[in-house]
């Protein structure tokens, strides 16, 4: 089969069982997308598929067949950040940077949508993406700034139209989950 | 300049409250302190994150995320039970796996190497690993491995443990050291009997995991002789020393690197049982071989903050004076570990002349705790403080006109001044920000908004203090390259804390450099001299004077150079943004036009770390203040804001001491509101072993942060005049939560975390 992988078509051939995470890391050596849970807890595989934030690791690679795909990797570089990485470096919005692409994933998917964010639909869009190191007001500010950037310079920022049901929800506030 | 001094000397050093002899090398020369009116550029600027881009850009290289040719994937297959002894191992399966190239048994292990012990003292003991092509293959194979373990009995409580017999071979006691800690001054008993206010409060704080995003992770790799080994950790350095004991071999054939980790927080300090599994197959292999844990290991088998049963006793006097403090505490540490207790806050916080703490640390079989941020002073600062607001609240006094009251004006363990402590002030800072109300404005009963009557809102506060003087061994080189640019070269290591662009900036400084034409180069022992772990809030501390005397090293043969060349004496010399000029000229060279001209001709500088001050105790202080709004129909607590101020020197860059401090904040209102690792006692087990149920804080529960620290320097701690930051972050949040809590309904809630059913229990009719 093949997979769109940041705009390009890539011939794969996964296991049934083999994850998207797993085929990106593995196989194909784009390790943006970082193995933390393994089981849809912190959000840290979060990548696009067709324009919609998922977890990578419950996404099975074969879901991903004549689908669009984006890491990272395809967001910008060093050189050519995208305005969200750019955003992130300047508000200091990673710390020790594991969770970051994720985050990123999450708020190009928020951006693409909803390019004037309230809090109210950043906490919504990002609460399912977990930083240890707890730089969340910073990713807030530096979301903020990424959108604002993005509506001063009206770039292309469709990334594929949503489709699809996505596998991730929000995880919400602790304080309202039944724990302990 | 050494010539009069002894080069090496002995002398007292402090690493996370414990304090050891050490000898130590005495600079060559000591720069003249960067006082707290030095005009400094580049130090104290926001300067950007050196790597902020590259992780933005999702490229900073963990050690999970290396792909070497070749490499090999190790999974461990763990015991499942607290107790026992394995019987057999059966990998026949596991070998049959498609893609599975090895298996490690205990009895391909060295003897000289630790894993593996066919005696189960906790469950989640790694008892053998499996190896594949791929992660996948890797971890199926695992699941198909059969162990089979004679249980035997266990204990998991203090209370179990000091019913019982030893909870692993080889031990006399399950209580450490044999008998309780005990350390008191003045007389305790006495001043209780003779105090005109006393309240006693018993406190638990949970077991907290550290939970870092990327997981313990290790590759290695083989040439020959020489190993190297990438590792995710805190101290690339004492990773190298466990391994080369653990393998027997020279520290020189093993080269650690960490180029970016994810994260450790106290976890990630030296080498385990995945860097030993890693090295084994992949000398057994010829190949390159990654061994990174999975989540639940993570979880259960890295380390945790132990979970601590307080009971404190303050005697004050009707003025609030303190007169005596009494700390009983019971620690159950898991398998392994230190005295990291509570106690040595409850003889530093507040000046009282009479303080006894009795601390009783339990083996028990589970997994061995570890340092996590502020080891020790985070839980009792949270019985302490709560103690404190008791003690407020029976004396009709302000609480924070209380900790007022009783400031430790000088250190009363050591019996010695400090180089600095400025608390007072950032009571008072603290308290201007955040606008802490009059006792009219505190308490329950304050108007409530009408249309959410059963919301109640209530304020806290809490202070802190820790040992934050970092210390020598600590080295620096910096070297000129011949077109101008610099490599400050250090054997330490980025957590996440920033310390390539503090080394940037400390570097830059000194020398009189344009910020962008200086790179640090860490996290590689065989490139950079000798720095210690990233541990105890020592590494700003310990680096900047390394760095800033490597750089004045250096500057000085720069300066000697350019003097020949525009013959003119060095000291008429001075250096600024990459330039040198002849001072009251217009005479000028680039460094770059120096460093041309000298070719490959070296212009390189070495910094050591001198010895702390003997006759004075250096600490970071700081006071949070939170609001909480409480939910009394579902027990919710919600963190609306947190104000905190601290004194930590001087600020090298406040953007990321900021980043720091909101974090460790962050870290406090998960351990005041939702993290508890659980155990079934009846089974030994842990209940929790996810992100899912394991519950760090989300984006969702973050309040507003008002994070500051006050403006200066200390010089007399050192040259660069800083202090350390990491730990003071975390450890006055959960108490002043917990006292907003209070506050709000009236009651207190004194086991932590605060959690809904926690709230509603102390709101049940009965217990008002």
């Amino acid at each position: 089969m093949h997979l769109s992988i940041n705009g390009r078509s890539l011939p794969v051939a996964p296991a049934g069982s083999t994850t998207l995470l797993d085929l990106l890391r593995d196989t194909l050596g784009l390790v943006g997308a970082k193995r933390a849970c393994d089981r849809g807890e912190c959000g840290a595989c979060t990548v696009l598929v067709d324009g919609r934030a998922v977890y990578a690791c419950l996404t099975l690679a074969h879901q991903c067949e004549g689908r669009d795909v984006r890491t990272v990797e395809g967001l910008g570089t060093t050189d050519a950040p995208h305005p969200l990485q750019e955003a992130f470096a300047a508000e200091d919005a990673a710390q020790c940077g594991f969770c970051t692409p994720g985050q990123l994933m999450a708020a190009a998917a928020l951006l693409a949508e909803c390019p004037d964010p309230t809090d109210a639909e950043i906490v919504a869009a990002m609460s399912g993406n977990l930083c240890r190191c707890g730089t969340y007001p910073k990713i807030v500010r530096a979301v903020r700034r990424a959108a604002a950037a993005l509506r001063d310079t009206r770039p292309d920022v469709s990334i594929g139209a949503a489709s699809g049901a996505p596998n991730r929800a929000p995880n919400g506030a602790n304080g309202g989950a039944a724990h302990g | 300049m050494a010539d009069a001094k002894r080069r090496f000397i002995t002398t007292t050093v402090e690493v996370e409250g414990r304090t050891e002899e050490r000898v130590v090398e005495v600079p060559a020369f000591e720069p003249a302190p960067w006082g707290a009116d030095a005009p400094l550029t580049h130090v104290g600027a926001r300067a950007r994150r050196a790597d902020g881009l590259l992780k933005a850009a999702g490229r900073p290289g963990y050690t999970t995320d290396l792909r070497r040719p070749g490499q090999a994937y190790a999974a461990f297959v763990r015991a499942r039970v607290p107790r026992g002894r394995v019987v057999a191992i059966d990998v026949t399966a596991a070998r049959a796996h498609p893609g599975v190239l090895d298996a490690l048994l205990h009895a391909d292990v060295p003897a000289r190497t630790r894993l593996f012990d066919p005696e189960v003292t906790y469950a989640g003991q790694p008892v053998a690993a499996v190896c594949a092509e791929t992660q996948e293959a890797a971890d199926a194979a695992a699941r198909l491995v059969r162990v089979t373990i004679e249980p035997l009995p266990f204990a998991v409580t203090v209370e179990q443990a000091l019913a019982g017999g030893p909870v692993r071979p080889r031990l006399d006691a399950n209580v450490m050291n044999g008998k309780p800690e005990v350390v008191e001054r003045g007389d305790v008993a006495a001043a209780l009997a003779a105090a005109e206010v006393v309240v006693t409060r018993e406190v638990t704080t949970p077991c907290a995991l550290h939970s870092a995003m990327e997981p313990h992770a290790a590759v290695c790799e083989w040439e020959g002789s020489k190993l190297t080994v990438w590792e995710s950790t805190q101290g690339i350095f004492r990773v190298r020393d466990g391994v080369a004991r653990a393998l027997g071999i020279p520290l020189t054939d093993v080269r650690v690197v960490c180029e970016a980790m994810g994260g450790g927080f106290g976890a990630k300090n030296y080498a385990g049982s995945h860097t030993y599994a890693a090295a084994l197959l992949a000398r057994r292999l010829g190949r390159p071989v990654m061994c990174a844990v999975d989540r639940e290991a993570e979880q259960v088998d890295t380390g945790n903050r132990p979970s601590a049963w307080q009971k404190v006793t303050l005697g004050a006097r009707k003025d609030g004076t303190l007169v005596a403090i009494d700390l009983e505490a019971r620690i159950p540490l898991g398998i392994g570990g230190w005295e990291g207790g509570p106690g040595d806050l409850f003889h530093e916080m507040y000046a009282c002349p009479n303080v006894r703490t009795h601390e009783t640390f339990a083996f028990v079989n589970t997994a061995a705790m570890a340092a996590f941020r502020a080891p020790g002073h985070a839980e009792g600062a949270v019985a302490l403080e709560i103690a404190m607001n008791a003690l407020a609240a029976a004396l009709g006094m302000d609480p924070l006109a209380l900790r007022q009251r009783n400031l430790a004006t000088r250190d009363q363990k050591k019996d010695r001044p400090y180089t600095g402590n400025r608390l007072a002030e950032c009571y008072a800072e603290g308290a201007r920000r955040f606008g802490w109300p009059d006792a009219a404005h505190r308490g329950p009963d304050r108007a409530p908004d009408r249309a959410r009557p059963h919301v109640r809102r209530g304020v806290g506060v809490a202070a802190q203090v820790w040992s934050t003087g970092g210390g020598p061994p600590c080295y620096c080189t910096v070297r000129f390259n011949s077109d101008g640019s610099v490599d400050v070269m250090a054997g330490s290591q980025d957590l996440g804390t920033g310390t390539r662009t503090v080394l940037q900036q400390v570097a830059a400084e000194a020398l009189g450099h344009a910020l962008d034409q200086v790179r640090a180069v860490i996290g590689d022992t065989a490139s950079a001299p000798y720095a210690g772990n990233s541990w105890g809030s020592m590494t700003v501390a310990s680096l900047a004077p390394a760095a800033r005397m490597a750089a004045e090293d250096a500057r000085r043969s720069l300066l000697e150079a350019a003097a020949g060349l525009l013959g003119v004496q060095p000291g008429d010399l001075e250096t600024r943004d990459g330039r040198i000029t002849v001072r009251d000229t217009d005479r000028s060279m680039t460094f770059g036009e120096v460093t041309r001209k000298l070719g490959n001709v070296m212009i390189q500088g070495h910094g050591s770390r001198g010895p702390n001050p003997q006759d004075a105790s250096i600490v970071t202080t700081g006071a949070q203040f939170a609001e909480v709004e409480v939910d009394t129909e579902t027990g919710v607590v919600r963190v609306l804001r947190i104000v905190a101020v601290h004194d930590a020197g001087r600020i090298v860059n406040p953007t990321l001491a900021e980043s720091q401090l909101e974090g460790g904040i962050i870290q406090g209102l998960g351990f005041a509101l939702f993290e508890e690792r659980r155990l079934d006692a009846r089974m030994g087990l842990p209940l929790n072993v996810g992100l899912h149920d394991y519950k760090i804080p989300t984006l969702a529960d973050i309040p507003v942060i008002d994070g500051h620290f006050l403006d200066g320097a200390d010089p007399q701690a050192n040259h660069t005049g800083v202090r350390g930051i990491a730990e003071p972050a975390i450890i006055p949040t959960a108490p002043a939560i917990a006292g907003a809590v209070a506050d709000a309904l009236g009651v207190e809630v004194n086991d932590l975390p605060l959690t809904p059913w926690r709230v509603l229990a102390s709101l049940a009719p009965g217990r008002r």
